[in-house]
């Protein structure tokens, strides 16, 4: 055990010159620090552990560890901004991420955002952060003012962050963070009849409405709402670093802000945690199940409980967008089972769990079996639990996890729970609603694989049937995502950007399909897609993504031979394909062999594979496939 | 706070809380000298002093001080 706080150690490593080539461990250093500190002291000694980090050699760091993401911020606004740096570089040190920081003028945002030969835009920012504050509409008006001026500065102001929320979304190729804008008791104050001060509050919140509604017409475009950040952390300024400094956000709420900004980069850069791990005894109901009994626990009808029926029903919430719910339990599994599916008391059941762990073995192992079954890594999940033991057992095991630190009070456990915004994602999509049912329907297919003799007669009782045909244009945003997230079946390692399903499917001379698929407990959504272009000598199959939940069913086999055997019917001379290895795709090198294809080239870019089609492969005889290619084959045959 | 009653406890509070290397002969360096020094440090000085002393400081005096010690000095009279 260590008797140095987390500061002091990195202080220390910083005064050996050897903080950069730890740079891999400040994430599990951070967190101790979060986790171990009292509630009120975390944001300043986060933001003291960010000073020392922002003094760090971004290029050293990379010397050290090059797989290191970069993240480059311009900080902008209408007051002295470059308080935000500290506690920013904290908050993304936290997910791994070095920032690095690019200071605007304050006042100077509009210029800073929209010149795309200034300082800022020139270093192509992957994110732009323009702090607004009152000013930014009261700077507007004259001296006496009435309500009506204001409205009209603030009709104003809002014409010039339009334009910059376009304008900058035409120059620059990052994502543009702009916030409401907080009214202050001494604006307010200023006016003395209650009926002109109700008009400024509705204008001013009209004001703020409308900057929050440009989001629905800029896709890279965030607005922070500070309203319910500033009623957790008091004070949206101090007077007087506000005259003398134009310093106009405390740092609390800098603090607060940087967390979100620090959650939102996470989820930019693929890192979106996907399940959160509970603990059952303290954490999702009041008592300890195996010393008090069934009737001894409870999370309703006592004061204690109604905290963890709240609880409870803010996790189902959040299962409801897509977030997995497993259980890590110190309990024997069969009374634990027994409570999820009867006691009266409890929101959440047995099947809104991905997974139940409960038994006596260190928690870290439930955690890591919890993603290997879930085929997720462990840097996915979230770990919540009122032990602080447990927690360090945790976060010493296994650091990838993150980690919250519920206490005794569980009237804070909703609090400590969204305190970090580890689940943010920029727009939730039909498939991220529909997940947790679909790892539900996992559970149920892996207990029919472990009550079934072989794999081939899981397979069969399993029922498989697959559907390729082109995407509906519904369909492009999960069809991006799904090339984004698939790395085991992905057999070059091509990943579309949004514009390109759409392009494809125009294009007569290329073929984009997508593969669903379906079995005896439901649909699996749209699982795969196959990208390929037709050429003199007959297609040539660019691509072939499969998501890892459905692998080794025979989906890709089934996909392949429907579509070769189609190809040979259209009269086609051959179907020509490309393996590119990368760092997690060796599983699939023997996909093309395995179905007939015969090499003809190696290259920097990989294997060259041909498919005379003089005879094609059987599809698995337990998938059953539909083909429809949306396209008339005698079109590709020419 | 513990130890702001000498300049010696000041300037190891400063080193501490500012993670700036500073001697003992730094009180009297020019603030924009001192290594590692940034305009952000008078503005977390003012923050970390009061919460500390729990003494409300006459901030555009802070802000116009030349070095440490004219900072301890303005907290000295607060006191």
């Amino acid at each position: 055990m260590t008797t140095t706080t987390p500061i002091e150690r990195l202080r220390g490593l910083r005064a050996v010159g050897e903080l950069a080539a730890a740079h891999h461990r400040i994430p599990a250093l951070l967190a101790e620090l979060l986790d171990e500190a009292e509630p009120a002291d975390r944001d300043a000694l986060l933001s003291r552990a960010g000073r020392l980090l922002a003094g760090l050699d971004p290029d050293e760091v990379l010397h050290h560890h090059p797989a290191t993401q970069v993240v480059t911020v311009a900080i902008t606004g209408q007051s002295t901004v470059a308080g935000l740096v500290d506690p920013l570089t904290a908050e993304l040190a936290r997910h791994g991420l070095l920032l690095r920081p690019l200071i605007g003028d304050h006042g100077g945002w509009l210029r800073d955002l929209t010149d795309p030969g200034g300082q800022l835009l020139l270093e192509r920012p992957d994110l732009s952060l323009c702090l607004l504050d009152a000013e930014t509409v009261f700077a507007e008006v004259p001296s006496p003012w009435r309500v009506e001026e204001l409205a009209e500065a603030a009709d104003r102001v809002l014409e010039r962050i339009t334009w910059l929320a376009a304008e900058h979304e035409r120059i620059a190729p990052g994502l543009l963070v702009l916030n409401t804008l907080p009214l202050l008791r001494r604006h307010t104050g200023q006016l003395v009849d209650h009926a002109s001060r109700a008009r400024l509050g509705a204008v001013w919140r009209e004001f703020n409405a409308r900057l929050l509604r440009l989001t629905e017409r800029h896709r890279s475009l965030v607005v922070l709402d500070l309203d319910p950040l500033t009623a957790a952390t008091g004070p949206v300024e101090d007077a007087r670093l506000a005259c003398y400094a134009q310093v106009r956000f405390t740092a609390p709420v800098l603090a607060g802000y940087a967390r979100e900004v620090g959650h939102l980069t996470r989820s930019l850069t693929g890192l979106t945690r996907k399940c959160l791990v509970l603990d059952l005894d303290n954490t999702l109901w009041d008592g300890v199940l195996g010393e008090d009994g069934p009737d001894g626990i409870s999370a309703a009808d006592t004061l204690r409980g109604e905290a963890f029926g709240t609880f409870q029903r803010t996790v189902r919430q959040l299962a409801a967008q897509g977030v997995l719910l497993a259980v890590s339990s110190k309990n024997d599994l069969e009374p634990v089972l027994e409570t999820l599916h009867s006691h009266p008391d409890l929101v959440l059941r047995e099947p809104d769990f991905a997974r139940v762990h409960a038994d006596w073995l260190p928690k870290d192992g439930h955690l890591a079996a919890i993603a290997q079954e879930l085929g997720i890594g462990a840097d996915s999940l979230v770990f919540a639990d009122d032990s602080p033991g447990e927690r360090a057992q945790v976060r010493f095991g296994l650091p990838e996890v993150a980690v919250l630190p519920l206490d005794g009070e569980p009237a804070l456990h909703v609090e400590r729970l969204l305190a970090d915004g580890w689940f943010d994602v920029l727009r939730l999509t039909d498939e991220d609603r529909a997940r947790p049912e679909q790892y539900r329907l996992e559970g149920e297919r892996h207990r029919l694989r472990e009550h079934s003799g072989s794999h081939a007669d899981f397979l069969h009782q399993l029922g498989v049937s697959v559907r390729l045909g082109p995407p509906e244009p519904h369909e492009y945003p999960r069809l991006v995502q799904l090339t984004q997230r698939t790395n085991q079946f992905n057999l070059t390692g091509l990943r579309l950007q949004p514009g390109d399903p759409a392009a494809a499917a125009e294009d007569p001379g290329r073929l984009l399909l997508a593969i669903r698929a379906a079995d005896r407990f439901g649909s699996n959504g749209l699982v795969g897609a196959l990208l390929g272009r037709h050429t003199p000598d007959g297609l040539l199959l660019e691509n072939v993504w499969l998501s890892c939940r459905v692998l080794t069913r025979g989906i890709e086999q089934a996909a392949l031979a429907a579509l070769l055997t189609e190809s040979r019917a259209a009269g086609l001379p051959a179907v020509h394909a490309r393996f590119t290895p990368t760092a997690k795709n060796h599983r699939a090198e023997l996909f093309y062999p395995e179905l007939g294809f015969t090499e003809t080239a190696r290259t920097e870019d990989g294997v060259l594979f041909r498919h005379g089609l003089e005879f094609t492969p059987e599809p698995p005889l337990h998938v059953h496939v539909t083909l429809d290619l949306g396209w008339p084959t005698d079109a590709w045959a020419r | 706070m513990p130890g702001l009653d000498s300049l010696d406890g000041f300037l190891r509070l400063v080193r501490t809380e500012l993670d700036l290397e500073l001697t003992d002969q730094d009180a009297e360096t020019e603030l924009a000298a001192l290594p590692g020094w940034d305009s952000m440090n008078l503005l977390r000085l003012v923050t970390l002093l009061e919460s500390g002393s729990g003494r409300r400081l006459p901030v555009p005096t802070v802000l116009a001080a030349r070095n440490l010690r004219e900072i301890y000095a303005v907290l000295e009279e607060a006191a």
